[in-house]
């Protein structure tokens, strides 16, 4: 207070260019508890995140900091595919030539075609991976039964993207990929034909597919992905921040009912987050102001300055947050330092390799469809999709959450654990152990 | 107008009903228009004209095709057979993932996935569920032989010349 009198009674140029910098950022760097808050809570990069943070959450060991390291490879791959776009034209006769000028003759052209490549790739093992996480921990039960679905749905738009990405390219590698790929949606019983000739504009890859395969993937499904993780965020912050045990929210001495200054019970519409805390919830403090943004669902919201088992974001939170970033970016650049992203012989429709392979996420469909056509290519995937979206509301039992292989999840675990191993397996089946003909080799 | 909720509890229902109807026919609205577009950006997306190749084109005179040839057109992706003055033309499009399949002393081969097909197209061997499609062959009236991809009819129909 006192610095703006200060300032204010300075005339002239010595207001400069302190008063620039204070017009941006509202808070001078925090030193106390209701600096470190508001600047939080008033800065708009940093206002999605909540005041205060459990501590649980910040473990690094809890969430390995895979969500965020998915969004992050998602802005890298924004920042690299916009540039890459300046050089790129979809176009059947053009696209291969690009490719090589990226290699040739723009500047950085290669590196960045590294970065965009093998951010893709990392960012569909990343979410991949995160799903095992949500499950392994329980973070999906009530009230996030929908924020889990909302992941599933991320992950599947992940895929589509990077497979849409994978013919732009125009090599070899890129048409039978997308050859193969688009095949394997052809085996869908009524409209597998129509989907594939929608996908494609045409009854092969060609010239159509290339042209609406890159409005995709630079278009259509980066507003489709932006929004749905944008409202996956957001739930993050109303269903209560990341799922934790209940006795992380309990006050210091008392027992593993979450803290009575919850303010559960004033919003009536709103539950709990665990079933006994509905009823364990004191009523708010008479005579007390409550603010606006304290009426979230969860036990993280607290009045006043309890003494509880929560750390400031600032700078608690945002440091691991600048870390994670840190290391995702690091990786990115020193992976595409060091490998080359492939770019085989331009493409040739009557020559095709042998073996001809999808992507590789896709190889596991590819490896269950050379058993069966259907089942493999359509059947089985389209019941895994249902089943992980269904997983919450199969699974009600609110036991286990926010601990990694809580000994009461013993068998959704071990389901979870089959099914992500069992589609590893063929997946590196896929890729490693078939050679021409599909026929099994050894790959030393 | 009357104010619903000062209404007499007589008159009461019939204001609901009346404003209920008229939600619901909004909502029908409103509804019925999200689905109309909905179908319009289907029918949009949907190609009338491809601007790949051709799906029905002519590839010679019979007599380019002699008897006990089998000539596979790979650019087309079709396989013309002939047996006496008997002709048909076979896909050589793998049916399994849509290799090109290449012709073999028993029949057809795909080099992808190792699908064998016998000489008609009927799966022998591989991942291959389907037998390879059979297309229309019509003698234009130039007499020149034209296939007709949109038109799969079923194996052993020939055409005589």
């Amino acid at each position: 207070m006192s610095t703006q009198t200060v300032t204010r009674s300075r005339d002239g140029w010595l207001a400069l260019p302190g008063n620039i910098w204070r017009s941006v950022f509202r808070n001078p760097l925090p030193d106390s508890d209701l600096g470190r808050a508001s600047t939080s809570f008033t800065n708009f990069f940093l206002h999605i995140h909540p005041v205060k943070v459990s501590r649980h959450s910040l473990k690094a060991t809890y969430t390995f900091g895979l969500g965020l390291m998915s969004a992050f490879l998602f802005l890298i791959l924004t920042v690299t595919g916009v540039l890459l776009m300046f050089y790129y034209v979809p176009s059947t006769t053009q696209a291969y030539d690009r490719m090589l000028d990226l290699r040739g003759t723009v500047a950085f052209g290669i590196f960045l075609r590294n970065m965009h490549r093998w951010s893709a790739h990392a960012m569909v093992a990343v979410v991949f991976l995160h799903m095992c996480r949500v499950f392994l921990t329980g973070a999906y039960k009530p009230p996030r039964e929908f924020n889990w679905v909302l992941g599933v749905l991320l992950l599947l738009v992940t895929f589509f993207m990077s497979f849409t990405g994978y013919l732009l390219p125009w090599d070899q590698l890129a048409f039978w990929a997308i050859t193969v790929g688009t095949s394997i949606a052809g085996y869908a019983p009524f409209v597998g034909k129509d989907v594939r000739f929608l996908l494609l504009g045409d009854s092969t890859v060609g010239q159509e597919a290339l042209l609406r395969f890159y409005v995709l993937h630079v278009a259509v499904l980066p507003i489709v992905l932006t929004m749905l993780a944008t409202i996956h965020f957001w739930r993050i912050r109303k269903d209560g921040g990341l799922a934790r045990p209940p006795e992380e929210d309990a006050l210091p001495g008392e027992s593993s009912t979450p803290g009575p200054m919850e303010v559960v019970s004033a919003a009536p519409v709103v539950m709990a987050t665990s079933a006994g805390a509905a009823a364990a919830a004191k009523p708010l403090l008479e005579r007390k102001q409550y603010g606006i943004q304290g009426l979230v669902r969860g036990p993280i919201t607290k009045v006043g300055n309890i003494s509880d088992r929560s750390k400031f974001s600032w700078p608690s939170l945002f440091q691991a947050e600048l870390l994670v970033f840190v290391i995702t970016v690091a990786a990115i650049l020193v992976v595409s330092l060091f490998f080359n992203a492939p770019l085989e012989e331009p493409v040739n429709a009557m020559h095709p390799p042998n073996p001809a392979k999808a992507p590789w996420y896709f190889l596991g469909l590819q490896e269950m469809v050379s058993y069966s056509a259907f089942w493999g290519g359509v059947g089985i995937p389209t019941i895994e999709v249902l089943i992980l979206l269904l997983v919450p509301y199969l699974d009600r039992k609110q036991v286990g959450v926010g601990r990694w292989f809580a000994k009461e999840r013993l068998l959704p675990n071990t389901l979870f654990i089959t099914f992500a191993v069992l589609n590893v397996v063929l997946m590196v089946i896929g890729t490693f152990f078939r050679g021409a003909n599909w026929e099994f080799v050894s790959p030393w | 107008m009357k104010n619903p909720a000062k209404s007499a509890p007589d008159g009461a229902p019939e204001d609901v009903n009346r404003r209920k109807l008229l939600s619901w026919l909004s909502g029908f609205g409103l509804f019925g228009s999200a689905v109309i577009a909905a179908l319009a950006n289907l029918i949009f997306i949907k190609p009338r004209v491809t601007y790949g190749a051709p799906n029905r084109f002519s590839i010679g005179k019979p007599e380019d095709f002699p008897p006990g040839a089998r000539i596979a057109l790979d650019t087309r992706r079709v396989c013309i057979v002939r047996d006496g003055d008997s002709l048909a033309a076979i896909s050589t499009t793998c049916t399994h993932l849509g290799c090109i399949v290449a012709v073999s002393e028993t029949g057809f081969a795909c080099p992808c996935h190792g699908s064998h097909y016998d000489q008609d197209g009927n799966v022998t061997g591989g991942p291959a569920p389907r037998a390879l499609s059979w297309y229309q062959l019509t003698l234009a009236p130039n007499g020149e032989l034209v296939v007709d991809k949109d038109n799969e009819i079923e194996a052993g129909k020939y055409l005589k010349v």
